[in-house]
């Protein structure tokens, strides 16, 4: 039945669906997830990279979460190739705004202005959504910290804790049930491994398989944007005693 | 001929325009509001074309309340100033606008200031300035009288030396001045200086 | 100076209009008119936008007529889409746009909108370089530094309709008399709560009679017959 309607975009199925964006939302599902987490002090962004073989080259610098400016950045899970092209659209809106207004682009209009291009794409004839979900972190001097999460119809909005891509589901009620108010960066980061750990297929985290990435404010009122090193990573699994030194390290 | 000027003292902006529409030998009118109110915390006086400075100033203005009615907040000074000069740079090598612009503006947390924008998309950020044949006597007073945090009576008095030295020394002094302020509580219009009155 | 009756060249013309407010109770307009006498003497110089809202002309005559007309279709389309008529207010900055997007490719507009809406009276001065003025009284053309100095002279705010008519007319006589470039017919039209009404229409030449009478002079010295050489 379906058949009639999903191989389009633009068209609703008369249950009124649209089959094609709901698929790319499936696609995300399987895509190594991410969780980002607002503090007082900073935005937190956990990604999980899958190691899908032991030959691959895991990229130096990080697979899942990238600058879009000096405030601002997102975690992405889904389509590479797809995400790819939206990180270079936002990073041109976010060059264009500061060239027009010498300032840097509010973190909810940067979310917004790439949100519409990803919604063009569930409407405009013969083009397929793009199988992306972000989780944006940013700074901006009207409403501080921002925590963002976008889906592949367009949809965006606000959140103090989210989580995308796989079992993304049962990592947001993880997050609904231990998320506190007012938490510091370091208590989030925290959280966000626990959640991840629990929810992750593999059986054991470990840093190869692990970004994080946090937002927050220099003592100058510089924003600043810090991936974490593996080191750094290691040391913050063993403290937060999610991951079992005996399994590889051994 | 056409007077622009402006200053910021502590807490406030003050811009003054002439009133005066001219065309060659003839005034047409001695009331002539040349100063726009941007939003509510921002004023925009402008000399040049009488044409141009309606076009190009409501343009600036329907714009910046776009943004505000798409984005939920205002531009800030900083960011209107830098949009005009780029709109008014986009427009030079096309069809360029004949105006030249003093925008001020305040903010709750960096408090008031005060931008020059010249008809060829020149931008400073100043704490006075004027434009027109009136300038010749505003920049060098301001200069001798002018200093940091000035209160508003100060600031008024200052003005009004202004105005005072161009009625009686520019020969083509316009009669009529308009004065009007930005502060915490907005833009407003805070005085007329008439030496004639138009019925 | 005798006042040159014949002009039959179209070259610039003076419109030269003025509006005044009159008691607040009974606010009305009125709009002189100066016409320059054209070959058939009968040529329109105002445009009749709507029964509420007139026009003057001065510059490019065809320009002005152009421009008028156009706009008074755009006034009816407006009144039929709202239901109510355009203000004078809209009117002039659609005139005022529309002359802006031509500026420097030569059109040549001075001209004066005037008419009555639901916010009472309006004027507005209009021309080709996108100028747009809201006045109580405007001059415009060669002629019209000289109208000016008539009108302003004579002006006050709570002037009858005759008093400023006749002032109006007058302003106009005395911009002919001096400007070479103007004459003709001095048209003055009224505009209040009801609609325009034209007030009258003289021709300049016999208005210089009426204010300036042929006095007799007794002669003085008869010329003497050449004696017969």
């Amino acid at each position: 039945m379906s058949r009639r309607y999903d191989s389009r975009t633009t068209i609703f199925s008369p249950e009124g669906r649209l089959y094609q964006v709901e698929y790319a939302m499936e696609a995300i599902g399987n895509a190594g997830s991410a969780i980002g987490i607002l503090a007082t002090d900073g935005v937190v962004l956990v990604g999980e990279k899958k190691v899908t073989s032991k030959l691959l080259q895991t990229s130096k610098s990080t697979e899942k979460m990238y600058k879009i400016d000096d405030h601002l950045a997102c975690a992405v899970a889904g389509i590479m190739s797809d995400a790819n092209i939206l990180i270079n659209t936002a990073r041109v809106q976010a060059q264009r705004y500061t060239f027009a207004y010498q300032e840097p682009m509010p973190v909810e209009q940067l979310v917004q202005s790439l949100c519409d291009t990803k919604q063009g794409y569930t409407q405009f004839g013969g083009l397929r959504p793009f199988g992306v979900s972000f989780l944006f972190a940013g700074w901006d001097s009207n409403f501080g910290f921002q925590l963002y999460m976008s889906d592949p119809s367009g949809n965006y909005s606000g959140w103090k804790a989210a989580a995308i891509g796989a079992n993304n589901q049962a990592a947001q009620s993880m997050l609904k049930q231990d998320y506190k108010e007012d938490v510091g960066r370091e208590e989030a980061v925290q959280l966000a491994l626990k959640v991840l750990s629990k929810t992750m297929d593999s059986t054991s985290l470990t840093a190869d398989k692990l970004e994080l990435a946090e937002i927050f404010l220099l003592p100058s009122g510089e924003v600043k944007y810090q991936v974490c090193s593996s080191e750094g990573l290691t040391k913050l699994l063993v403290k937060s005693g999610v991951t079992q030194p005996s399994a590889e390290s051994a | 001929m056409e007077c622009v000027f402006g200053l910021v003292g502590d807490g406030f902006a003050v811009i003054v325009a002439d009133t005066s529409a001219v065309h060659s030998i003839l005034v047409h009118k001695s009331n002539e509001d040349k100063i726009m109110i941007l939003d509510s915390h921002k004023l925009l006086g402008v000399s040049g074309e009488a044409g141009d400075r309606a076009q190009f100033t409501e343009y600036i203005q329907k714009n910046v309340h776009l943004y505000q009615f798409r984005n939920g907040i205002a531009l800030t000074t900083a960011a209107a100033a830098n949009f005009t000069r780029g709109e008014l740079a986009t427009a030079l090598r096309k069809n360029p606008y004949f105006v030249n612009i003093l925008l001020a503006g305040y903010e709750k947390d960096i408090g008031p200031s005060l931008y020059y924008i010249d008809y060829i998309a020149t931008l400073h950020k100043i704490d006075k300035g004027a434009f027109g044949y009136g300038s010749y006597f505003a920049l060098s007073l301001m200069d001798r009288h002018y200093h940091s945090g000035m209160s508003l009576a100060e600031a008024i008095d200052l003005v009004d030396k202004c105005i005072t030295e161009i009625r009686s020394r520019l020969v083509v002094a316009p009669p009529n001045f308009l004065i009007k302020i930005v502060d915490k509580d907005g833009a407003k219009e805070f005085a007329w200086r008439e030496s004639i009155s138009q019925a | 100076m005798e006042f040159p009756k014949d002009k039959t060249k179209i070259s610039k013309e003076d419109i030269i209009a003025s509006l005044f407010d009159f008691m607040e109770y009974l606010f009305n307009v009125v709009l002189f008119l100066m016409s320059k006498l054209l070959a058939s003497q009968t040529v329109k110089k105002i445009i009749e936008i709507n029964p509420y809202m007139i026009g003057t002309m001065a510059g490019g005559a065809a320009d002005c007529q152009f421009w008028h007309r156009n706009l008074g279709i755009k006034c009816r389309l407006h009144e039929l889409a709202n239901k109510r008529r355009i203000s004078v207010t809209g009117a002039s900055k659609l005139l005022a746009n529309i002359l802006y997007s031509y500026r420097g490719m030569g059109l040549s507009v001075g001209t004066m909108i005037a008419g009555w809406d639901e916010t009472g009276p309006g004027l507005y001065y209009v021309d080709s370089e996108g100028g747009r003025l809201k006045g109580k009284r405007f001059s415009v053309g060669s002629g019209s530094p000289y109208a000016y100095a008539v009108l302003d002279s004579g002006y006050r705010f709570d002037l009858s309709i005759e008093e400023a008519a006749e002032l109006a007319r007058r302003a106009i006589y005395h911009a002919t008399f001096r400007d070479g470039a103007s004459g003709g017919v001095a048209s003055v039209y009224y505009v209040g709560p009801d609609g325009w009404k034209k007030l009258s229409g003289d021709d300049v030449g016999e208005l210089h009679y009426k204010y300036h009478p042929v006095v007799t002079s007794s002669v003085e010295q008869e010329m003497a017959e050449a004696p017969v050489a």
